[in-house]
Parts: structure tokens; C-alpha cells; sequence
């Protein structure tokens, strides 16, 4: 049994348990163990998201909201590759590509050959260019398994591809809390983390290749092009309200898991797709705590004059 | 014509030791083949407050960073504490402070207890859950810039002043000795400057930090400062604050008649002809 299995069998006596009081007519299904496949996605999204929260509270403060975009569409070249490669996992393929390129935008950061959001553009480009290119030449096209990585199909999580979205969450975790406090460091001012002897480029370093790691575990789930509708609308939504990094962090959490299970309630009932109706409905949370903010500060302006 | 308003030196003792803390001598630095700093020789000893001021491009961003080893030098050596630059037994041992205005990004709410707990880690510490010290250190650093009422307000709440004394606070939480400061006064109202200057003053006195800070606002600095470091691309002068030129005098020094090179830490003079 893999580790993704071992997790699974942990949680879903949870999800059982609380399946009688979940809203809905579809939505109950994964949560009720009826049907293992709607179970088995929501253990991986449940992981995914948690992971996806963490990171992204550091990829807004780094200004590299897009980067998760750009691993995306590179990680989708790398999936065709493998597709036509007629690989059993093209995730794995994916990994790599994936892994390469944020090592490579990383560099080329850090030595200023190109800023932030240049060298993320070309990635994201190019990979996706690559990708179409070779499913064209191959004869292949847009089938629907291709066409479930670009958009996501929550109902194609295997035991295979569970055991994937289960190590990488895990090992991307237990990493990101270890290092949590010299990323910060390093994140708020990098000069003075330098001075006081942390390792800088190796801490950005490794935080780029868990970056990469995670993007590749979510565009099964999601789909490639909406990815970083977990990876930073909850983070960019929690920023709004919180006080402190801590609270920000919690936040995250709150708001990344209202998007997945309020997008997967109304994906369910109206038969839409999960990856998309859940970055609906995080951008849409987004725009209420915004224009609530806005509201509430300027009653609270007007109250003071 | 800019006047300048000079307070009155601080007149309480200094404790100033005969220990170096940093030796410098003949450094150059060379970028993209243009010359930004030569034949540059200065010691600071502990407990100096030392004010290294020039016109903008002259190169002092440039020492500061070729001091702790942030820059390649192209000859000359540096030791700080005897050592060479980022050196491990440095560790902590250095606080940097930079500009206000650019030391936090914009999209993080930090508070200003996060911010200083973040001076805390170095290289040997940095991936343990929590060290016995840390709690007392962020509260002794907190109580030493006099935030102690804000300590749970998030950063980019507080003013420019209240922001940079919090910097200020994260550079000491480590027990830093030396504290580096680039440009601290950019950004920041008057009255807050005034009262960052005497923080500083008392770092300097009460905590026997030394103390060396860049800045262009020379009417602030030679407030506190004990010692001035006037520099473009080379020291031009380097003395008691007393003896610093007033600023119509400062002409002379911009390479445009011999300079008068005051040295008095090690003595000798070295006066430069210029090109």
C-alpha cells in the first residue's frame, strides 16, 4: 500500500463520518465512501490545498504570484512529452520539466540575467509551445486525457496518482515548516538574512523547487491553468484581513478550504467542472471580503469625521 | 546657500576601546570595469560612531557591502573581528539596517514582534523550533528601540520612524555588536529623525554598540555621529566630527584642490594629489 492509500485509509473514515450532515444531493458522495473515486479526490485536494495555502502566503509576499502559472503551463509540456512518449505516468515527466525549469528561473533571477516575471513569461510560453507542438506532430491532439490536465478532472485521481499528490504534499510540507522561519527572513529582507548568516540562495533555491513539486501535484486536480487559483487567491484573500503573519496563515487555510468545498458543493449539484467552479468560487470570496473591506473602511473614515 | 544646524556633540565619555573591530586597508572595488571605490584604508574601533557620508554614486553602499563580503574586491583586505568577512564565527555578531522605505514588501503583515524574532536565526539555529534564549532577546531588543506598546501591530501600520526603529530593533535581536545602517534617515519626518539619531547616540553610549551609518543627510549625522568618513571613490577626509569641513569648505575635498586626509586612528597621513 502506498502512502497515498495509507493516508486515504486514515481519512475517509473522517469524511464517513460527517457525510450525514453535508448539504446536497451529489455532494454527500465524497464523503460517504459510495463511490472510493469522489472520495479519493477530496483526500487529494484536501492535501493539495493545504500545502498550496502554505506556499502561497510566501509566493505573494516574494511578488511571484505568477510563478506557479508559469510551472503550470511548463509542467503541461511536460505532460505532453510524456503522453507521447506513451509514458504510464506523465506527471513524472511533468516533475522534471517542471523541477529544471524552476531551478533554471530561479538562476536566472538571482543573477539578474532577467527579472521576475521575464523569465516566468518565456517558461510559461515556451513550455505550453512545446507541449501543443508535440501533440500535434505526434498526431495525438487534444484527447481528453490531455484536455484533463489543461482543466483538471478531479474524477482521474487513481491510487497511483494519489500516492504521488500524497508524497509530494507530505515532503513539501514537513520541508516548508522546517525552513518557514529562515524563508521569511530571507523573504522580508535578504540583505540582512545574508549578513546574518543564512543561506540564502540555497533556502530560495529549495523553496523553488518545492514550488515546482507542488504545481505538478495539483494540475490533475485543478488543471494546469488553474493552478494558482489555489496556490494565491486564499493567501492574497487572507492578506487582506490578517494582522500578522500568523494570522495570515490561518486565513489561508480558512479561505483555501471554503474555495475547495463550497466550489466542489456547487460543482457537484450543478454538474460543473471541479477545478474550475472551485477557482470561481475563490476569486468570488476574494471580491466579497475585498469590497467588505473597502465598505467597512470607509464607514469607519466617515464615522471618524 | 544650505545652512547647517549643529547641534551640540554629544559631551558624554566615549567608550572607546583599542580593539579594532574592522581593518580595512588598500581595498578597491572594481564593477562592469569602472573603478567605485581605491585605495581605501579605515579602521573603526569598538564603540565609534562613525558617519560615512559622500555624494550619491561615491561608493558608499559599495564599502559597506565589500566590508562584510557581500562584494568581491578586486585588492586590498578586510577583516572584521579579526576575521575575514561572513565568516561563521560572524554570526549575529553584525546587524544591518537598511533604508525604510525598502526594507519590507509591500504585501505582508508582519508584526513588529515577527519582524525582530526574525534577527533571532543564523546558520545554526535557524531550522530548530525554538531556542531558550530567543523570547528574552526579541524583548530586550523590542525595549531597546521602545516599541514595546506596538509589539503586536502589524509593520506596515506604524509610521516611517516607528517602522525603522523596528528594523533597527530586528538588526539587534541577534546581539549584534556592530551595526550597519544604509541611508536609516530616507523616508522619515523630522521629529522621527531626530529621535532615531538618539536612539543611536544611546545604542552607542548605553550599549557600547559601534555604530557605522551611511547617510546624505550630513546636518543629521554629525548630530551624533562621533567621527566622519568623507568619501568619494576615495576617503578624502576621515576625523573627529568636530573637525569636519562646513559644507562650502566640502568643495575643496570633491577633487578639486589637494585634500587635507585627516587619518587619526593610525596615524599616518597620506594627502592625494588629484587627477
Amino acid at each position: 500500500m502506498g502512502v497515498g492509500m495509507f493516508i486515504f485509509e486514515i481519512i475517509a473514515p473522517m469524511l464517513e463520518f460527517i457525510s450525514p450532515v453535508i448539504p446536497g444531493e451529489f455532494f454527500p458522495y465524497f464523503f460517504n465512501g459510495k463511490l472510493e473515486m469522489l472520495q479519493r479526490a477530496l483526500v487529494a485536494i484536501i492535501m493539495v490545498t493545504i500545502v498550496a495555502g502554505f506556499l502561497g502566503v510566501f509566493l505573494l509576499i516574494q511578488n511571484l504570484a505568477l510563478i506557479g502559472d508559469g510551472l503550470a503551463h511548463v509542467s503541461f509540456g511536460g505532460v505532453a512529452v510524456g503522453v507521447v512518449l506513451g509514458a504510464t505516468s506523465p506527471l513524472t515527466y511533468a516533475l522534471v520539466f517542471s523541477v529544471l525549469a524552476a531551478i533554471l528561473i530561479h538562476e536566472m533571477q538571482s543573477r539578474e540575467l532577467l527579472t521576475g516575471d521575464a523569465s516566468i513569461a518565456i517558461f510559461l510560453t515556451g513550455m505550453l509551445a512545446l507541449g501543443l507542438v508535440i501533440l500535434r506532430v505526434s498526431g495525438g491532439g487534444i484527447t481528453t486525457e490531455i484536455h484533463s490536465y489543461l482543466f483538471g478532472n478531479l474524477l482521474l485521481v487513481d491510487e497511483e496518482s494519489l500516492d504521488m499528490i500524497a508524497i509530494i504534499s507530505i515532503i513539501s510540507m514537513i520541508l516548508l515548516v522546517t525552513i518557514r522561519s529562515p524563508l521569511l527572513a530571507c523573504t522580508v529582507d535578504p540583505l540582512a538574512a545574508r549578513i546574518q548568516g543564512l543561506p540564502v540562495r540555497a533556502i530560495g533555491l529549495l523553496f523553488s523547487i518545492i514550488t515546482a513539486a507542488v504545481v505538478v501535484s495539483m494540475v490533475k486536480l485543478v488543471g494546469a491553468l488553474l493552478v494558482t487559483a489555489l496556490l494565491v487567491t486564499p493567501a492574497a484573500t487572507a492578506q487582506l484581513i490578517g494582522r500578522s503573519f500568523r494570522s495570515c496563515m490561518i486565513w489561508t487555510q480558512v479561505f483555501g478550504f471554503s474555495a475547495v468545498f463550497g466550489g466542489l458543493y456547487l460543482a457537484a449539484e450543478l454538474d460543473a467542472g471541479g477545478g474550475s467552479m472551485i477557482a470561481l468560487f475563490a476569486a468570488v470570496v476574494f471580491a466579497i471580503v475585498a469590497i467588505s473591506k473597502t465598505t467597512f473602511n470607509f464607514f469607519i473614515q466617515t464615522n471618524e469625521n | 546657500m544650505p545652512t547647517i544646524e549643529i547641534n551640540q556633540p554629544p559631551v558624554k565619555e566615549q567608550k572607546v576601546s583599542d580593539a579594532n573591530i574592522i581593518e580595512v586597508s588598500d581595498l578597491s572595488v572594481v564593477r562592469s570595469g569602472k573603478m567605485i571605490i581605491s585605495n581605501i584604508d579605515l579602521n573603526i574601533k569598538k564603540g565609534e560612531f562613525v558617519g560615512l557620508v559622500g555624494p550619491n554614486g561615491s561608493g558608499k553602499t559599495t564599502l559597506l557591502l565589500a566590508i562584510i563580503g557581500l562584494l568581491k574586491i578586486n585588492s586590498g583586505s578586510v577583516s572584521i573581528y579579526g576575521q575575514r568577512p561572513m565568516s561563521r564565527i560572524l554570526n549575529g555578531k553584525i546587524g544591518w539596517v537598511s533604508q525604510a522605505a525598502s526594507n519590507l514588501p509591500q504585501e505582508i503583515r508582519l508584526t513588529v514582534r515577527e519582524l525582530v524574532k526574525l534577527g533571532t536565526l543564523n546558520s545554526t539555529n535557524m531550522l530548530f523550533w525554538s531556542n531558550p534564549n530567543q523570547a528574552q532577546q526579541i524583548d530586550k531588543a523590542i525595549k531597546m528601540v521602545g516599541l514595546e506598546d506596538v509589539e503586536h501591530i502589524d509593520v506596515a501600520r506604524l509610521s516611517g520612524g516607528q517602522r525603522q526603529r523596528a528594523v533597527i530593533a530586528r538588526a539587534l535581536a541577534s546581539n549584534a555588536e556592530l551595526i550597519l545602517l544604509d541611508e536609516p534617515l530616507v523616508g522619515i519626518d523630522r521629529s522621527s529623525r531626530n529621535s532615531l539619531l538618539k536612539l543611536l547616540d544611546q545604542l552607542c553610549h548605553d550599549e557600547g554598540k559601534t555604530i557605522l551609518m551611511i547617510s546624505h543627510d550630513l546636518a543629521a549625522i554629525r548630530q551624533t555621529a562621533h567621527r566622519m568618513v568623507y568619501l568619494e571613490e576615495q576617503i578624502r577626509f576621515d576625523g573627529p566630527t568636530e573637525e569636519f569641513p562646513e559644507l562650502e569648505k566640502l568643495a575643496s575635498l570633491r577633487g578639486i584642490n589637494p585634500v587635507h586626509n585627516h587619518d587619526s586612528d593610525n596615524g599616518h597621513n597620506h594627502s592625494k594629489e588629484e587627477e
